[in-house]
């Protein structure tokens, strides 16, 4: 944005600084290399990110079917953001993941039918039946439960990232929130406590162009979010989040630079929101040009087309993959729907502690 | 869009330099508020050592300039939501001596009637939204007053300030995006007085300066040195013309020094050595009178009556606010409930 005040006044005072100007980096600008994932780990990425679709496409059935107990949240096109940057954590890092970032809890270890479990209020789910959603905080899988109210993450995984730095741990925290999420006061307070205390902390601005139906443009007036990193100063960078392996490539970097005293980093990460806000929402207001267009970008059909082009895998090891990944949820499914739901008098379990 | 911002770029070309539009007047009238202030100030704290105060002494000492400078720019229509460091800027909305006596010393006349024992009162005719305790309360409140304005197409403009502690607040973010983006007739001053309390600004951001938080909501923004009463004046005065223009909302940071401790119950023993002694060689008050004696517009006899003016004022305000009779008992109640 160019100011106009701040050059007149620097002229008049010559003491002004300019706020505008290049503060944030694009991946070309890094080394980013020695993150370079090996083919294995490219092959584990791709079969982790249609895992995550597959069970999106499930929930999204089922809710059609009305076997979800609540909403139906989905990351259609979001897949590379949460698999790539959630997998380039380090076994003992903590996340934090949002409503769309169901693959990084997938990545962290939580088995698909349990997680599927959860969707429709079975006994069997992290949550024993009382959500129906994606609640689930696991501590030894490094989960740290979602909350609805998006920037409230901010401050909790803030102030995980202070525990790990008081008790010298070379851990690193890392959440995620949406457009929409950085215009709320808790996104303001965390950010700036973890850049004051240079905690080992990380988020993801996942850009998806849309808070529900407010466009960014309603949202914020600025067109990149990295930008927000000057206001705190933390070093921040973009992303193309629909590019698994870019999303891997940065992540890392900023999950190593965290975790050995570089201070917080805030990666925008450009994305699309492919579907409406969940499933009730038939996203009307979303211009079909828009569809379209982040269509050809999709992140699986990159990663797949990436991979067969450079013989990473064969045509036949691809349709393995994902056999292997219809026949998971194809189980996952049976037994979260032969799953009973919690009993009454467990009702109160969980309330107090025991 | 772009014919517009151009249209908008040549009006500007063609804006005077603001301090040319200041006459010796101007000057002079300046000058005399930002004495009230301090001399208002002066008379707050002894009161307070005489325990004649009912709640905390909170001074504007070194903030002058920022206060008075600041609120010049405002036209009568345009609003105010100054902070308790901001006594200077309800003189310049014309809010008198008494009146600010009154409610400091919670008497049954003030504007809250006895019920506040510092500035938090509401002067609708004047437009001034006294202080919320919670500072980046007010940023919400003012950006709404601000849209409110757009709405009823007042072309009024909003002042607000609030300090370097306050800007880490929830509420300034929430506020200062909505108006980004709605790009509403709203300025904030982040008075950058170097102690939020007892916390230094070191542990309180992270970024270069406080100016740098413009950027991440896509504003301008303008970093002044707080205790140049011409140098904020001129600042605020674009900002201000800006926003009736349209052009949307101003971050100003205006470097100063809290010269006193948090309130006067505070000995601010957490202050370096030598700050003080460093500051007080830039105190706004006498900066500005050097120049106005450098420029002849002030001399030593002037400077004496306004000097006996402004302590005959604020010895009156005083007298005047002691003899005030407090609230009675069965008025306690009174503004709690909607009647």
């Amino acid at each position: 944005m160019k100011s106009s005040i701040s050059k007149s006044v620097k002229k008049a005072a010559g003491k002004t600084k300019p706020v505008t100007g290049h503060s944030f980096s694009w991946p070309h600008e890094l080394d980013l290399k020695k993150f370079e994932p090996t083919h294995e780990q490219k092959k584990q990425l791709y079969y982790f990110m249609l895992l995550n679709r597959a069970f999106d496409d499930r929930i999204a059935k089922l809710y059609r079917q009305g076997k979800i107990i609540g909403a139906a949240y989905g990351s259609r096109g979001q897949e590379a953001s949460s698999v790539g940057s959630s997998y380039a954590l380090g076994e003992n890092d903590v996340v934090g993941p949002i409503i769309r970032n169901a693959g990084a809890i997938i990545v962290r270890g939580l088995p698909v039918k349990n997680f599927l479990s959860n969707f429709i209020g079975r006994s069997t789910a992290p949550t024993k039946g009382r959500d129906g959603n994606s609640h689930i905080g696991d501590l030894s899988l490094g989960v740290f439960a979602p909350i609805s109210h998006l920037g409230s993450l901010v401050i909790n995984l803030a102030g995980v990232a202070l525990g790990f730095k008081m008790k010298k741990e070379l851990r690193v925290a890392l959440t995620y929130i949406g457009d929409g999420g950085t215009s709320t006061a808790e996104f303001h307070e965390g950010m700036n406590m973890a850049a004051v205390w240079k905690l080992p902390f990380i988020c993801i601005i996942e850009n998806n162009n849309w808070a529900y139906s407010t466009p960014t443009k309603n949202q914020a007036h600025i067109k990149d979010f990295a930008i927000k990193g000057k206001s705190y100063g933390m070093e921040a960078l973009v992303m193309d989040g629909n590019d698994v392996f870019e999303v891997y490539r940065v992540s890392k970097y900023a999950i190593e630079k965290a975790r050995h005293g570089g201070g917080p980093i805030l990666i925008e990460s450009k994305t699309m929101r492919m579907k409406g806000h969940a499933e009730h929402d038939d996203a009307f207001y979303v211009p079909k040009e828009q569809f379209a267009e982040w269509q050809k970008k999709d992140p699986i059909g990159r990663a797949e087309k990436h991979l067969l082009d450079k013989k990473i895998i064969s045509a036949v090891e691809n349709e393995a993959i994902k056999k292997r990944v219809s026949d998971e949820m194809l189980e996952a499914e049976e037994f979260a729907l032969s799953a009973p739901f919690p009993a009454m008098e467990e009702a109160a379990i969980g309330v107090y502690s025991d | 869009m772009n014919k517009s911002k151009q249209v908008s770029k040549e009006k500007r070309k063609k804006l005077p330099d603001q301090n040319s539009v200041l006459t010796n007047t101007d000057f002079l009238k300046m000058y005399r508020y930002m004495k009230l202030t301090r001399a208002f100030d002066q008379g707050i704290i002894r009161l307070y050592r005489q325990n004649k105060m009912i709640g905390g002494a909170y001074s504007g000492w070194g903030n002058e300039a920022t206060s008075v400078g600041s609120a010049y720019a405002l036209k009568e229509h345009d609003y105010l939501y100054p902070m308790h460091r901001d006594i200077g800027a309800h003189f310049v909305k014309g809010q008198s001596a008494r009146v600010l006596m009154l409610n400091h010393l919670a008497k049954a006349d003030g504007p809250t009637k006895g019920v506040d024992g510092t500035g938090h009162y509401y002067d609708k005719e004047k437009k001034i939204v006294g202080n919320i305790s919670h500072l980046a309360a007010m940023i919400p409140q003012a950006v709404g007053t601000a849209l409110a304005s757009v709405m009823k197409k007042e072309n009024a403009v909003v002042l607000n300030y609030i300090g370097d502690g306050g800007m880490n607040v929830g509420e300034f973010h929430e506020g200062l995006n909505m108006a980004a983006v709605w790009k509403l007739p709203f300025i904030l001053i982040i008075e950058n007085n170097q102690y939020a309390y007892s916390t230094p600004g070191s542990l309180q951001y992270a970024c270069d300066s406080p100016v740098d938080r413009a950027t991440g909501y896509g504003i301008a923004g303008a970093k002044i040195d707080g205790t140049d009463l011409l140098e904020v004046y001129k600042t605020c005065k674009e900002a201000v013309d800006r926003a009736r223009r349209g052009d949307g909302p101003t971050l100003i940071e205006s470097v100063t020094m809290r010269m006193r401790g948090h309130a006067e119950h505070d000995g601010h023993e957490y202050y370096p050595k030598g700050l003080l002694e460093k500051w007080e060689k830039k105190d706004p008050i006498r900066q500005f009178e050097n120049f106005l004696l450098a420029k002849k517009v002030l001399n030593a006899k002037m400077i004496k009556e306004i000097d006996e003016s402004v302590i005959a004022e604020i010895d009156d305000a005083v007298e005047f606010g002691d003899k005030a009779p407090f609230p009675q008992g069965e008025q306690a109640a009174l503004g709690v409930y909607a009647e």
